[in-house]
């Protein structure tokens, strides 16, 4: 929804650009070249059709642009137009719409033809007339957001000839004129070369007059390129999500009803970072054929991009099955023509015909109905469950406006919320949310959060932090859960010291970390990333900026401002990191016991429990662990948990024992870890794995196998247990059939 | 539907969840319910304007029923059951009274079986729950004492065969028998054996005492060697959740009442989003937390395919098999490669790269600063929040330090700013972390625990401009009108309380399923509590809305007879930004430069105001930077850079 743009950079490509200044590793135009392409892929990322670009060179070893005949005009050629001179026609409309955006494919071309030249000849004041005129013939008198962008040394011949008349053109057609030099003069920035070339100095001059007097910009492009860490701020204009009227009462019902035009705009939107899609690479090329295969076929032929070349698109296929009830753990394969909507309830299949579709959709009316009013402060901020919204007035209605804003100071006054219930559109369902009053000085609409239903709520609980009470429902105020006098200091200066927030001389609130200075790291490494590899297809990944990672640490003055009451709050806190998982924790184990704290076990190895029956294999295995002291009462278990494993897969019907299964092997992995027995584990296991491989235990058990990997009980390995003689690299390949 | 399922793998894309954990994160509850004779009295409420009565069984049955219900909707794939014991009948699976071979499980009476439920399964609970024909058939106590540990073992064969491998598993016991094998000490033992099994499967006991007429329930009995301090599910859990569950009172209404609210408060386990998750208080001083989810929208689940084909309709389950654009053949997974569409081509990443784009180091909450809460602007919020409750299980101390930090925050009203990364490879979001109070209902039961909470914000990137439209300020007049109305309909304690509020699409959708599912005649009208009560706010407020009605057409009148004509077709002419709340409303600022940069205009009157008052860094950067560039300054630099350079521009000029 953003404004439409055609912007046209001019490059000057001179042989000076060529040459490297002030100790820099990389020639000026490379440098400046860093800010180009920069703001080029920002715009082809955007994936914007109308975001238009055009490229000129200035001081090009030829001349090519439409006023070439003119001698004031050489050595300028349009590397790039910003689309087909004249008006489109019908027939080329496709065409041109190509034209006019960049693509990949223009982005390499560039890079081949942005080189220094072999001359220093051609004008910086011609060459923006160029940009005019192919803004002119670009744009029209449509509304475009036109701007031009040219990046020089300031070395050269610059004519100042018909300066007046560009400035009013530049003017007239509101276009916005941005000079960038290599090593400029910037008292602002903080910037003056040393020894500068007298003849550079009054060209700087003359630029800056020129920039000046058109309103536009000029400055040094360090200054240009430190900026470019900070993201593009693009304005969108909110669509409307919902017009309607705020309604208190019921008009169909009520004359006394209170109705007020309203429309709704977001406040806050999640941006997503860019998705990946998915490709293969193409049938019959495999990494080393492609090389060979593919390099006449290619369109483009530079090598990097071949591999791009060999990727294809990805399609999902679908099948459906139902659970054969003949045989079952098997499945049978439905057409789709057999299906029809439909919805579980439980595990019953409620089908719905065609007719019925929306039979169960609320029948609602789009409207945002007052509910009642709150008190603010009993609110509890974290009640909101969605991103806001801004309720405003009809933006045309005067009338809407004032009575809304009536409303929205009514609120403040009071010192209340609304609770709605809002219908974005017809048979929509209703949302519950809250309406705050916002105002500003110059600007007054109301806030909207959605709040959570009965449903949304659950109701976990937990003891409470102040007090400990104890079993015997005593209530407890000194406890090692609980802070002492020292520690509640500490922990209250330590804050303090980390205050963010600090009021200004005149009392106005300073936030040093306003929310509209973090930006979404993930979003903006990955565009950088993207952009770098579309241009530099061979570097490596950018590293995160320091900007977009400031939120992720406290501030240096943070830091010291607060270390010595950190200091002293980790010593009055006393807090100690438990040691890793203590070893062999199961040996000479205190086992659980119930409330009454009654020894069960003893009650079982009066019993003695060393047989294990199939039908209470886990609780028995795990008890015989606790009974035995020896290695032998050990593997005995094993066996016997082995033995009822394998009965139980060749008597399974299909996959109906597998979960049982799969639970068991979970249990006896975890309990010979803890014995340190490993050894034990990973050896029924490859016993396992080569009986259902062979098809020993009555059929085909291949998928169990698939399910033991999945369900991460396959060997111990030495990440696991210090004990295990098995590397993760084997566990894995064991694992796979 | 192409376009549905690519969008679903874009989510999968972003959400990687870990899924190494061997047991399915789901959950099965089996309803033990005793059917004695005590239990079959019915208990007559306390009022006597009402005869309404409730024998404890019946109740429990009502429960099970109403949650059974519940659960279908939120946890669709969760399992429920309900064992009826000391019953005179028997059943289990394929044996009942006729079968040979005698009873495994006498008086134990498995009603509904183990499982997701299905609309039978539904009618069948509501019938015997409600229906007193139904009732009487099976509702028959059984002479002879039934045997705990047999009632105990029957569960741990149903959990055993129904379900295996699943993450929490547990066994609900309404009864109001508190010692059911009085001094016999072989039949108790046998029992607490029978008990360990179940702790030892991972069974936990939950048990929902109810109190006879003539005494309270007392666990020290039997109950206390039945029930085991921690469960296995949830290590944290706090042993006087379990001891302090009320027992149910004695009259009907209450008994039904308090039984559903204590079944409510278990009805989903406690399960962590994040366990022991580093919590940052300062750099190099750690504590542990865990985090859970406590609000989460509950959606109607997603239509599926039912096969219609055959005689009883099938839900059919899609697999999805990828395959190439060109020659159709199915895509491995290794053959996979990702790349981001750019100018029309692909970029491409290898796996590893594509990891390491995403990683900004381990899950953490790492504590940035600490400010007034009111310093949280109410627009900024995303979705909704995180709770965090200490653990000592990495670092001893956790809790007496975040229970320091809670009481702290919550006194000055502050909350933390804080980095956090919810799970490996998680996208980092910056958030506030809120101390939350304990909030305790008329009974003194847990509404909101206390704890802290994180609310993930806003980046720049997802801020949204206020959208353009007119200032027209309401007068006073007008303002204290709307006052009276606000004041009148406020809603009880002045509070917003959720559980008054079920989601009425959400409960019409399953309503109507149900219907569909049991074959029943659909229900004409919905039950929506969220519409607001019409008859009372006009009878509250009516009057007070027709004298504002008045007043607002005498302002409009006054202020915009004269261009009201054109106003509503003729764009306007933009808005005016004025700072002061008392010029004249509705005119606009008369002295103002218009700049079509980034849709703000400069107002050097306001900021001129700003420069005299000293408040120039309340305005905005956008603000600044248009007035800047509109004065030809340059507009580089931090906020306050701008500010400085906006002030050196007025001290010039004097």
């Amino acid at each position: 929804m953003a404004d439409k743009e055609a912007t046209v950079y001019i490059i000057d490509v001179a042989k000076s650009m060529g040459k490297r200044h002030h100790g820099r590793t990389i020639s000026d135009l490379e440098w400046a070249m860093e800010y180009v392409w920069d703001r080029i892929t920002k715009t082809v990322a955007t994936g914007r059709k109308t975001a238009t670009v055009g490229v000129v060179g200035l001081r090009t070893d030829d001349t090519s642009n439409d006023i070439k005949n003119d001698d004031n005009y050489s050595h300028i050629s349009v590397f790039q137009g910003i689309g087909q001179y004249g008006l489109p026609h019908r027939g080329l409309f496709a065409a041109w719409l190509r034209m006019c955006r960049v693509l990949m494919p223009d982005l390499r071309r560039l890079r081949e033809v942005i080189k220094p030249s072999n001359t220093n000849a051609g004008d910086a004041i011609s060459s923006i007339v160029v940009a005019i005129q192919m803004i002119i013939a670009y744009c029209k008198k449509l509304k475009y957001r036109r701007k031009i962008i040219l990046v020089t040394n300031g070395e050269g011949l610059i004519s100042s000839d018909g300066l007046d008349e560009i400035i009013k053109k530049v003017k007239s057609d509101n276009i916005e004129l941005i000079i960038l030099g290599v090593d400029f003069d910037d008292p602002e920035y903080g910037f003056k070369e040393e020894d500068k070339d007298p003849a550079k100095a009054e060209n700087e001059a003359l630029l800056n007059g020129l920039a000046d007097e058109c309103d536009g910009s000029f400055a040094t492009i360090a200054q240009a390129i430190s900026m470019l860490e900070l993201p593009l701020e693009k304005s969108i204009r909110g669509i409307s999500s919902f017009k309607g009227e705020l309604r208190l009462g019921d008009p169909r019902e009520y004359s006394s009803a209170l109705c007020i035009q309203v429309e709704r705009y977001p406040r806050t939107y999640v941006t997503r970072p860019p998705t990946a899609s998915s490709f293969a690479l193409r049938s019959g090329t495999s990494a080393t054929q492609a090389d060979s295969t593919q390099s006449s076929a290619t369109v483009v032929p530079d090598e990097e991009t071949e591999a791009e070349a060999r990727l294809t698109g990805i399609r999902n296929a679908r099948i459906y099955q139902i659970p054969d009830e003949s045989s079952p753990g098997t499945k049978i394969e439905v057409q789709r023509d057999d299906l029809a909507k439909g919805y579980e309830y439980g595990r019953t299949a409620v089908h719905i015909s065609q007719s019925d579709e929306n039979i169960t959709n609320l029948e609602t009316d789009q409207a945002l109905e007052i509910i009642g009013f709150i008190h603010n402060d009993l609110y509890d901020r974290y009640m909101h469950m969605s991103t806001c919204n801004v309720i405003i007035a009809q933006k045309t209605n005067d009338k809407a406006i004032l009575a809304l804003s009536s409303f929205i100071h009514g609120l403040f006054e009071k010192e209340c919320y609304a609770v709605a219930r809002l219908v974005t559109k017809n048979n929509k369902p209703p949302l519950i949310v809250l309406l705050a009053p916002s105002i500003e000085p110059d600007y007054e609409c109301l806030l909207e959060v959605q709040l959570p239903f009965a449903e949304d709520v659950r109701s976990y609980r937990f003891p409470p932090l102040d007090k400990v009470v104890t079993v015997s429902g005593k209530t407890v105020t000194e406890h090692r859960n609980l802070p002492d006098d020292d520690l509640l200091y500490a922990m209250s200066r330590y804050v303090d010291s980390m205050e963010i927030v600090s009021n200004n001389e005149n009392g106005v609130p300073l936030d040093t970390i306003p929310l509209d200075e973090m930006y979404s790291p993930v979003i903006h490494r990955i565009g950088l990333a993207i952009r770098r590899r579309a241009i530099h297809p061979s570097e490596s990944l950018p590293s995160p900026s320091s900007k977009l990672m400031q939120v992720s640490q406290p501030s240096e003055e943070a830091q010291a401002r607060a270390r010595k009451h950190l200091e002293r709050l980790e010593k009055v806190a006393d807090v100690k990191k438990v040691p890793p998982k203590t070893k062999g924790r199961k040996r000479n184990h205190q086992a659980d016991k119930p409330l009454s704290g009654l020894d069960v076990d003893g009650l079982l190895h009066h019993e003695k429990r060393t047989k294990i029956s199939s039908n209470n294999t886990i609780p028995e295995f795990k008890q015989a662990l606790v009974g035995t002291d020896n290695i032998e009462g050990v593997s005995d278990s094993v066996n016997q948990m082995g033995a009822i494993i394998e009965d139980q897969i060749r008597n399974s019907l299909g996959d109906a024992n597998y979960d049982r299964v799969v639970e068991e092997l979970g249990v006896m992995k975890d309990e010979l870890v803890a014995y340190e027995e490993p050894g034990l584990y990973n050896d029924f296991l490859r016993r396992l794995k080569k009986m259902i491989l062979q098809n020993e235990l009555a059929g085909d058990r291949r998928e169990l196998w698939w399910l033991i990997r999945r369900s991460n009980v396959g060997l111990i390995d030495k990440s696991v247990s210090e004990l295990s003689n098995v590397t993760e690299q084997e566990a894995r390949e064991v694992g796979s059939p | 539907m192409a376009e549905s399922f690519r969008r679903e793998d874009e989510v999968e894309e972003e959400d990687e969840i870990d899924d190494t954990e061997y047991k399915s994160s789901k959950d099965a509850v089996l309803f033990a319910i005793e059917v004695s004779r005590s239990m079959l009295m019915p208990r007559s409420t306390s009022g006597s304007k009402n005869t309404s009565t409730e024998t404890p069984s019946r109740a429990a049955l009502k429960c099970a029923y109403h949650l059974m219900q519940q659960r279908i909707i939120s946890n669709p794939h969760d399992m429920i059951g309900v064992l009826l014991f000391g019953t005179e009948a028997s059943k289990f699976y394929d044996e009942d009274e006729n079968s040979r071979g005698g009873l495994s499980y006498p008086h134990c009476y498995l009603f509904t079986d183990l499982n997701v439920p299905a609309a039978e399964d539904v009618k069948q609970l509501r019938e015997l729950a409600e229906d007193d024909d139904k009732a009487e058939e099976i509702l028959i106590p059984s002479k002879d004492p039934v045997s705990m540990a047999n009632v105990l073992f029957c569960a741990n064969q149903i959990f055993t065969s129904r379900a295996s491998n699943f993450l929490s598993r547990r066994l609900f016991v309404v009864t109001d028998n508190d010692n059911p094998h009085g001094d016999d000490r072989s039949m108790r033992s046998a029992a607490t054996v029978r008990a360990k099994d179940l702790y030892d499967l991972g069974v936990t006991i939950e048990l929902f005492p109810i109190s006879r007429l003539d005494r309270q329930f007392d666990r020290s009995k039997f109950y206390d060697d039945i029930i085991y301090k921690t469960s296995t599910v949830d290590p944290e859990e706090a042993p006087q959740t379990n001891t302090q569950t009320p027992s149910a009172g004695v009259d009907g209404i209450s008994l039904l009442n308090s039984l559903l609210s204590s079944i409510n408060s278990k009805s989903v386990p406690r399960r962590a989003l994040f366990s022991n998750m580093p919590l940052e208080i300062g750099p190099g001083f750690k504590i542990s937390v865990t985090g859970y989810i406590m609000f989460k929208r509950q959606e109607p689940a997603r239509s599926c395919f039912v096969w219609v084909g055959g005689e009883k309709p099938q839900i059919a389950k899609g697999t999805t098999t990828q395959i190439m654009d060109d020659t159709a053949r199915a895509v491995e997974k290794w053959e996979i490669r990702k790349a981001y569409k750019f100018g029309g081509e692909q970029v491409s990443f290898t796996p590893e790269e594509q990891k390491a784009l995403r990683n900004f180091g381990e899950p953490v909450i790492r504590i940035i600063g600490f400010k007034p809460i009111s310093a949280l602007p109410f627009w900024a919020s995303i979705k909704p929040p995180t709770f965090i409750y200490p653990s000592e299980e990495t670092y001893v101390g956790s809790t007496r330090v975040f229970s320091a930090l809670h009481r702290k925050l919550l006194t000055d009203k502050k909350m933390a700013l804080v980095w956090f990364i919810a799970r490996k490879n998680a996208a980092p979001v910056v958030a506030a972390m809120l101390p939350g109070a304990e909030k305790l209902d008329e009974d003194n039961v847990q509404k909101l625990p206390p704890g802290m909470w994180l609310l993930p914000l806003p980046f720049a990137d997802d801020i949204r401009p206020n959208p353009e439209t007119n200032l027209v300020v309401a007068s006073e007049s007008l303002i204290d009108r709307m006052r009276t109305i606000v004041e009148q309909l406020q809603l009880p304690k002045a509070q917003y309380a959720p559980h008054k509020y079920p989601n009425p699409s959400l409960q019409w959708h399953y309503r109507i399923l149900q219907a569909l599912a049991l074959d029943e005649d659909l229900p004409e009208k919905p039950e929506d509590k969220m519409i607001p009560k019409y008859k009372q706010i006009d009878k509250r407020v009516g009057g007070c809305v027709i004298a504002w009605g008045e007043e607002l057409e005498e302002q409009d009148r006054n202020l915009f007879s004269r261009n009201s004509k054109t106003s509503t077709i003729a764009k306007r002419p933009a808005k005016a930004q004025r700072l002061d709340d008392d010029s004249n409303e509705g005119t606009p600022a008369s002295k103002k430069i218009k700049m079509e940069r980034d849709g703000h205009e400069v107002d050097e009157v306001a900021i001129g105001k700003c420069y005299e008052s000293g408040t120039l860094s309340k305005l905005t950067v956008p603000i600044l930077k248009n007035f800047l560039t509109s004065q030809h300054l340059p507009t580089t630099g931090k906020k306050a850079d701008l500010v400085e350079r906006v002030e050196e521009f007025y001290d010039r000029k004097g």
